[in-house]
């Protein structure tokens, strides 16, 4: 690393040279320094943030696409933000950014296809889910949507309360919430309790 | 919260218990996510985009033309070759300063300034030259070595090392940066690493963090963290991990001087953090010698189901490309593909084997490799990955943005 030179008595000048960068593992890092090495270009940074959210952003796809067709929206949602993370000016921000993009995205994979029920499940491209998940995901896709994402990352991708709170960028009392009322309607929907 | 009722700890933290909640997670854990990120396309650098419609002065058909010129990734800029010395005369080059005595830039003694394109840094045995590279990262050039400037512009950076050592930290775009060395460049792919030219001509390059193509004589090495590689007759070798036992390395510098029944003892030496090794012999081997590989890195890593045998034993690039995809996200993290612990703090559980030729969980052991025991005189393995030249890690600040320039590994 070069800096300029400082004068030195007696001795001409001396380099006075930074240190140079930390090289550190992205697994010790904070959401807000991987955005900030990601935005910089780096693809283990990046990589890493993948990693973090992938299952979130599968979350947001499932609960309004085909099972199929959410693998396509998180690849698709994150070359989109690979691409657009240098416009993120606020690093704090990422995880709110990157479910809207990741809702904008589904949505408008939704809207090219038929209606999310278990049947689009059934007929979407790439591994069928079993029945019995089909019809377990199809009564939490009837849900209100507020409560549909959560539930999904929850009980699909396996997300802790406290770990839905850190990718969404909604606070852990909100997660409680949708958590609990979620399931109280989804063990109404699936005992039969609720009709569609 | 009042909206919590018994049993929403578990669906909470998992602490406590219900069954009906676990229920449902046994039947929908089978739809969650489990795929790699696909690869990076190359970021649209906007500013090269600017400078591009700049140059056409607003003229549609003038900022056709640039656009052109952008997608073609133009020639770097070059200048005349410095005879006198590089002081800083505004030309195009990278700002360096000098530690210690004896360096010359451009046949002149120098203490600092820019070293221009074309021009060559040395430095004497008791030196060491900081060469800034762009704002994209820096270089330090040790002792006894001899670099050049070969280019610098928005597409490329680009120097030579003729002879000595320099250790690259680069956070930057794919293939921005390149240290070409006789016989093979260094590509960068974001990463931190050490280069060496020996007096033979000979390079070797060790990476300390992300990635490194190490490319020349129609072949490539895809050196990850943890990894290094020389060059054989002035290509890439094969790839190995910094720690590689005795036997490993030996019958890996026997296979890449010719021996081709080294590779046999090459397979059998390898383990489950030798996965970067036995995915590069895949492109280096055909018939039944890729046969030989294949099977062992698909007995030590889980092959994607898209990745098909076929494929892999025909060579196929994209199938072979496909696999090292799916490889890189354990590699990336320093960990092989069954989740040993191969690069960082992190020893190896009581009770579980090193890191090195343990078989993964499920899969059959390995062929009697042999002892992993570093080479007489050789340093025991490192523990950590952090460059030998790395200061202690700085006190956290306040604000991330303020902070000095990271390199993820």
């Amino acid at each position: 690393m070069v800096a300029e030179l400082e004068p030195v008595a007696g001795r001409g000048h001396r380099p006075r040279v930074a240190e140079p960068p930390e090289v550190r593992d992205v697994r010790d890092a904070s959401v807000a320094e991987l955005v900030i090495a990601a935005r910089g270009g780096s693809p283990v940074a990046f990589t890493s943030l993948y990693q973090r959210f992938h299952r979130a952003v599968h979350a947001v796809a499932l609960a309004r696409v085909a099972f199929g067709d959410a693998g396509d929206v998180v690849q698709d949602v994150f070359a989109d933000a690979w691409q657009k993370l240098p416009s993120l000016r606020e690093p704090a921000a990422f995880a709110g950014w990157l479910m809207t993009m990741a809702r904008h995205r589904a949505i408008d994979v939704a809207r090219r296809r038929r209606p999310v029920d278990a049947a689009t499940v059934e007929a979407s491209v790439g591994p069928t889910p079993r029945a019995e998940a089909q019809a377990a995901l199809a009564a939490i896709r009837a849900l209100p949507e507020t409560y549909r994402e959560t539930l999904i990352m929850r009980l699909v991708e396996g997300l802790s309360g406290p770990e839905i709170a850190e990718r969404t960028g909604m606070t852990p009392d909100s997660v409680r919430v949708h958590l609990s009322r979620g399931l109280k309607l989804l063990r109404q929907r699936l005992d039969g309790e609720v009709t569609t | 919260m009042s909206a919590m009722n018994p049993g929403d700890d578990y669906l909470w933290d998992r602490s406590g218990d219900d069954p009906e909640v676990a229920r449902l997670e046994g039947l929908l854990g089978g739809l969650a996510h489990d795929a790699p990120l696909a690869p990076l396309p190359p970021r649209r650098r906007a500013r090269a985009r600017t400078v591009g419609l700049a140059i056409g002065g607003g003229l549609v058909a003038a900022a056709a033309v640039a656009l052109i010129v952008l997608a073609r990734r133009p020639a770097p800029v070059a200048v005349e070759v410095a005879t006198g010395g590089c002081d800083d005369r505004g030309e195009p080059g990278f700002r360096f300063a000098v530690t210690g005595d004896g360096a010359r830039c451009g046949g002149a003694a120098a203490r600092g300034g820019v070293l221009p394109v074309g021009a060559w840094l040395e430095t004497a045995a008791g030196a060491e030259a900081d060469v800034r590279i762009a704002d994209i990262g820096d270089v330090t050039l040790l002792g006894d070595s001899r670099l050049r400037a070969v280019a610098t512009g928005p597409a490329e950076h680009r120097l030579e090392l003729a002879r000595g050592r320099l250790r690259a930290r680069v956070t930057a775009p794919p293939r921005l940066f390149v240290v070409d060395t006789p016989g093979a460049a260094a590509v960068d792919l974001g990463c931190a690493y050490e280069l060496e030219v020996d007096d033979r001509g000979r390079t070797r390059l060790r990476v300390t963090s992300g990635v490194v193509s190490l490319e020349g004589h129609g072949r490539a090495a895809y050196v990850p963290a943890g990894i290094e590689v020389a060059t054989v007759d002035g290509g890439p070798g094969t790839p190995i991990r910094h720690d590689a036992p005795a036997a490993l390395r030996d019958a890996v510098e026997r296979f890449d001087g010719g021996d081709d029944a080294a590779l046999a003892v090459v397979v059998a030496a390898t383990g489950v953090c030798d996965t970067v090794t036995l995915w590069n012999l895949l492109g280096r081997t055909d018939g039944d010698r890729r046969r030989l590989v294949f099977e062992r890195l698909d007995g030590l890593a889980i092959r994607p189901e898209w990745v098909l045998e076929d494929d892999v034993l025909a060579g196929r690039p994209d199938a072979i490309e496909a696999w090292r995809r799916d490889l890189d996200t354990s590699w990336t993290v320093g960990m092989s593909p069954t989740s040993v612990q191969c690069l960082g703090p992190e020893p190896a559980a009581p009770g579980e084997a090193p890191p090195g030729n343990a078989p993964p969980p499920g899969k059959a052991p390995p062929p009697a490799p042999p002892p992993a025991t570093p080479p007489p005189g050789e340093a025991p393995p490192p523990t950590t990955w952090a460059p030998p030249a790395s200061p202690p890690a700085p006190a956290p600040t306040s604000t991330p943005e303020a902070a000095p320039p990271t390199t993820w590994r």
